[in-house]
């Protein structure tokens, strides 16, 4: 088991951070009301913690990676929309832009999508990252990388909250 | 130069170090070719203008010589470079494809994590110019020079007169047998850099050892980013049917948090709003040491107990998750699904 310590190993880690974060906006939910456990409350439940577990890592993470930029920009933009539902102004989200290579492939009229290999495994990886669309191939496996820890540590502290909830 | 590759050891920019075998930093071929170009008038400049004109399509037709009297050559020319005129058939033609060795790369400012490269404007203007005289010139030298390529910075710095920028560069050598095309050797550049990225990632994503091929890697993070999602909503499922009870111990845990973190203090303390302390202002850590004494006693072992089995119990909660799930379901062997599965099945039973 673990050993006895008075403090976590950093307190300044990504983990720490998510965890706080996290807690937080569980612990405002929880505040909130405490109506009767329906259906239709749980699920809201559901969507505010998946929502508040994915905001709190990416704010955790900060502006340095693109991967959390995208993840706060939309989140800026959903909240911005949801309050002020009026005109299509507001809509600022960039999509799909031409990448380099693509726009290199265009004008040479040759395919230069090597690492394809044909089975859209590329597009694939971009759907999957936040923010994968507008970068390189070269960048996005980086910004995986990243995100592959990041959700590691997430799982880990959600499984922790889950496991000191039910015990 | 040299600061240049020291200052690329980061991560991202680590991928030329390994192509940067370039043996002439130790010796000072590049600064006497500088200078000398630099001092040189403009009619023996202009021969040096003739230089890397069309190699491109020159460089494939080289033999297989060795590298070794490429360089003795090479450190020839130096000298002669140094001292005459450089008027010479000969040495212009052997210092012809040596300075267009080096190629310059450059990268979309997408990369601007990675190397700064530029690309030299005037690189394809050049060609076009010199065909001629280069060809006779060049039948010379397509025996002695074989695989390697030298600085044709330094040429073109000359040609161009004002681009002093040597740390923009990165120095890409082509290897033996290797085409030295200039989109080839960015594309060998590029493809060096993903496999790097491939490689860190193979590490990343467990069960990945034994699988080769970017195909079936590439599957593999896929689906393994995907589990990963997927536990996570599933996680946030649970917390939400779980969630109404043990609201105290979160307050507590948070507040024991700023007591002996006050890192986090300005993050907890918006939180402690219905705390003890309501007059607790937001975000201002000149009041955590006084208000905190009178619990400190109490909260170390709360906290050791409690935040921190929050943050660290993962590791010792994992491997029961995924013992439980090769129990139940017997194929909980996978490296990474094991553990959701057992997610799933608790799932289930609320």
């Amino acid at each position: 088991m673990k050993t006895e310590k008075n403090l976590p190993r950093n307190p300044s880690s990504i983990k720490t951070r998510f965890a706080v974060k996290f807690l937080q906006a569980m612990n405002k939910m929880n505040k909130r009301k405490n109506p009767s456990t329906s259906m239709a409350v749980k699920y809201k439940r559901y969507q505010f913690i998946r929502a508040a577990a994915t905001s709190s890592m990416a704010s955790a993470v900060g502006p340095r990676r693109a991967w959390s930029r995208a993840v706060l920009r939309k989140m800026r933009n959903h909240t911005a929309i949801h309050r002020f539902p009026m005109n299509n102004k507001t809509r600022t989200t960039r999509r799909f832009p031409i990448t380099r290579r693509k726009r290199s492939s265009i004008l040479r009229g040759n395919p230069r999508q090597e690492d394809d290999l044909g089975f859209g495994q590329e597009d694939d990886l971009r759907g999957l990252v936040p923010g994968g669309q507008g970068m390189d191939f070269c960048r996005l496996l980086s910004e995986t990388a990243h995100y592959i820890k990041c959700l590691k540590t997430q799982v880990q502290v959600m499984t922790n909250v889950l496991h000191h909830y039910s015990t | 130069m040299g600061s240049e590759e020291s200052g690329d050891r980061v991560f991202e920019q680590r991928g030329d170090s390994s192509i940067l075998n370039y043996p002439f930093y130790g010796c000072n071929w590049d600064p006497i070719v500088f200078n000398e170009f630099g001092n040189q008038t403009v009619e023996s400049s202009s021969h040096l203008l003739h230089f890397p004109s069309d190699m491109v399509p020159k460089i494939s037709n080289f033999g297989s010589g060795s590298f070794s009297e490429m360089v003795t050559s090479f450190g020839h020319i130096s000298e002669t470079a140094c001292h005459s005129n450089i008027a010479q058939n000969s040495e212009d033609g052997t210092l012809g494809p040596s300075p267009y060795g080096k190629r310059k790369r450059k990268l979309s400012p997408n990369n601007a994590e990675e190397e700064q490269h530029k690309d030299p404007s005037g690189d394809t203007s050049d060609f076009p110019n010199k065909d001629d005289d280069e060809k006779q010139k060049f039948e010379q030298n397509i025996g002695t020079n074989s695989r390697s390529k030298q600085a044709v910075k330094q040429a073109k710095d000359n040609l161009t007169g004002d681009e002093i920028s040597k740390e923009n560069y990165i120095h890409v050598r082509a290897k033996r047998g290797q085409a030295t095309n200039s989109h080839s050797l960015a594309e060998r550049v590029r493809r060096e850099r993903i496999s790097e990225r491939m490689r860190l990632l193979q590490e990343l994503v467990p069960g990945c050892n034994k699988i080769t091929g970017k195909a079936m890697m590439l599957d593999e993070i896929i689906n393994y980013v995907q589990s990963l999602q997927q536990q996570v909503e599933f996680l946030s499922m649970k917390l939400a049917t779980v969630n109404p009870e043990l609201n105290v111990d979160i307050d507590r845990i948070l507040f024991f948090t700023c007591a002996s973190n006050p890192a986090a203090l300005g993050i907890a303390s918006g939180l402690n709003s219905s705390h003890p302390f309501p007059g607790y202002p937001q975000g201002t850590f000149n009041g955590a040491p006084g208000s905190t004494p009178p619990f400190n006693p109490l909260p170390q072992h709360i906290w050791s107990n409690e935040l921190q089995g929050l943050l660290q119990m993962g590791f010792d909660h994992d491997p029961s998750a995924s013992s439980l799930g090769r129990t139940v379901r017997g194929k909980g062997n996978h490296p990474y699904l094991g553990q959701f599965q057992h997610c799933g099945e608790d799932y289930g039973r609320h």
